[in-house]
């Protein structure tokens, strides 16, 4: 959800950023209208309307205070499980329901390997070997609570200075 | 009364769709624990993530639920020794330490001596035990490092015991080896995970 809301308020900031094409003769009218209105009497437009509308959008583009906790502490790890004779590996865990069909893992000679963004939390997590074995990842601590039967590991992602 | 029980449990399953994934039965009762914790103010989704991790690994129906029941009372243990404004990942990283053996005073201690967030170190102390580290060995290297140690110094004195460990030392010298040492300063070159499998970061925000 949150990395949803990131990518509209990116799509956004990338839409008002985009240079509008203008008329080629804008300026030239432009300057004549001004030249043509007289100085005395020219009533300047307040401004109060323009910088609360750049305040709101600001606030908006660069405070998006829905998400900062979710987002610039999150880490993105990459996971790996050496298993040359797998014909398939998934990773699942707390972060994706333990849903195997949500994170099939990518392999390159036997060696699978997929990338997760985490936020903050200690996760359980194992891997699911051809569909029907369960594997602990060898490289991590391992879950010491596992109370259904197969290994599972752990990763810790932290929130300050991790 | 026993009309709106049932209605309210179900109400509670039909919440979250995930539990559909569990049998009727225990969808009734995983979803009555998942109520309950709520209305006490703890965090519902470790409770879910634990009984769906069951169903996804195939665990009888009871052990799920016996699961669930367990892990909502050690939460409401961890967020008394923590207190109430600990965050859901403290809590769930608070389970952990108090499964490995860390007393609750333990925690309590943590809190007083490191501001928050706890996750890190409640989990290198939990992590540290499942390496076979002594509860108390664990608890007062993780109570020694914590008033200043980053969470990353953390996790390096969990790797560098746990790669001394797999040279043979005993778990507990290695601990109080490595935390005596002032390892903290020299182990940043060997920090990095050689073993191929483990997680590592790609990026730090």
């Amino acid at each position: 959800m949150f990395e949803r809301e990131e990518e509209t308020v990116e799509r956004v900031i990338q839409h008002l950023r985009r240079p509008v094409a203008i008329d080629a003769g804008l300026d030239a009218r432009v300057m004549r209208e001004i030249a043509q209105t007289p100085s005395q009497g020219r009533r300047a437009w307040p401004l109060w309307p323009l910088v609360a509308a750049a305040a709101v959008l600001a606030a908006v583009l660069f405070a998006r205070p829905w998400n900062r906790n979710a987002t610039s502490k999150a880490d993105t790890l990459q996971f790996v499980l050496v298993a040359p004779q797998a014909a398939s590996v998934a990773l699942v865990g707390d972060f994706n329901d333990w849903d195997p069909a949500r994170a099939p893992m990518q392999t390159a000679h036997g060696v699978w390997a997929t990338v997760v963004r985490l936020a903050p939390g200690r996760y359980r997590y194992a891997f699911l070997v051809n569909g029907v074995e369960w594997r602990a990842d060898p490289g991590a601590p391992a879950a010491k609570d596992d109370e259904f039967g197969t290994p599972s590991s752990v990763v810790t992602v932290g929130g300050r200075g991790s | 009364m026993i009309l709106a029980a049932l209605l309210l449990m179900t109400q509670v399953a039909a919440q979250d769709p995930r539990l559909e994934r569990l049998d009727p039965d225990t969808r009734t009762a995983v979803a009555a624990v998942v109520d309950s914790a709520h209305g006490a103010g703890l965090p519902v989704e470790p409770i879910i993530q634990r009984a769906l991790e069951g169903a996804t690994k195939g665990a009888p129906g009871a052990r799920i639920v016996a699961a669930v029941r367990r892990l909502a009372v050690d939460l409401g243990t961890a967020r008394v020794a923590l207190g109430t404004s600990a965050s859901a990942p403290e809590l769930e990283a608070a389970v952990a330490a108090l499964r490995a053996g860390a007393a609750p005073e333990v925690l309590a201690h943590l809190r007083d001596v490191r501001r928050p967030p706890l996750t890190m170190a409640l989990s290198v102390l939990a992590d540290l035990v499942a390496s076979g580290v002594p509860a108390d060995s664990a608890a007062a290297a993780v109570l020694a490092l914590a008033p200043k140690a980053r969470d990353a110094d953390l996790v390096e004195f969990r790797r560098a015991v746990e790669r001394d460990i797999a040279l043979g030392a005993p778990p507990g010298a290695a601990t109080s080896v490595r935390l005596n040492a002032g390892a903290l300063d020299v182990y940043g070159a060997n920090s990095a995970a050689n073993n191929p499998n483990s997680p590592r970061p790609r990026s730090r925000p």
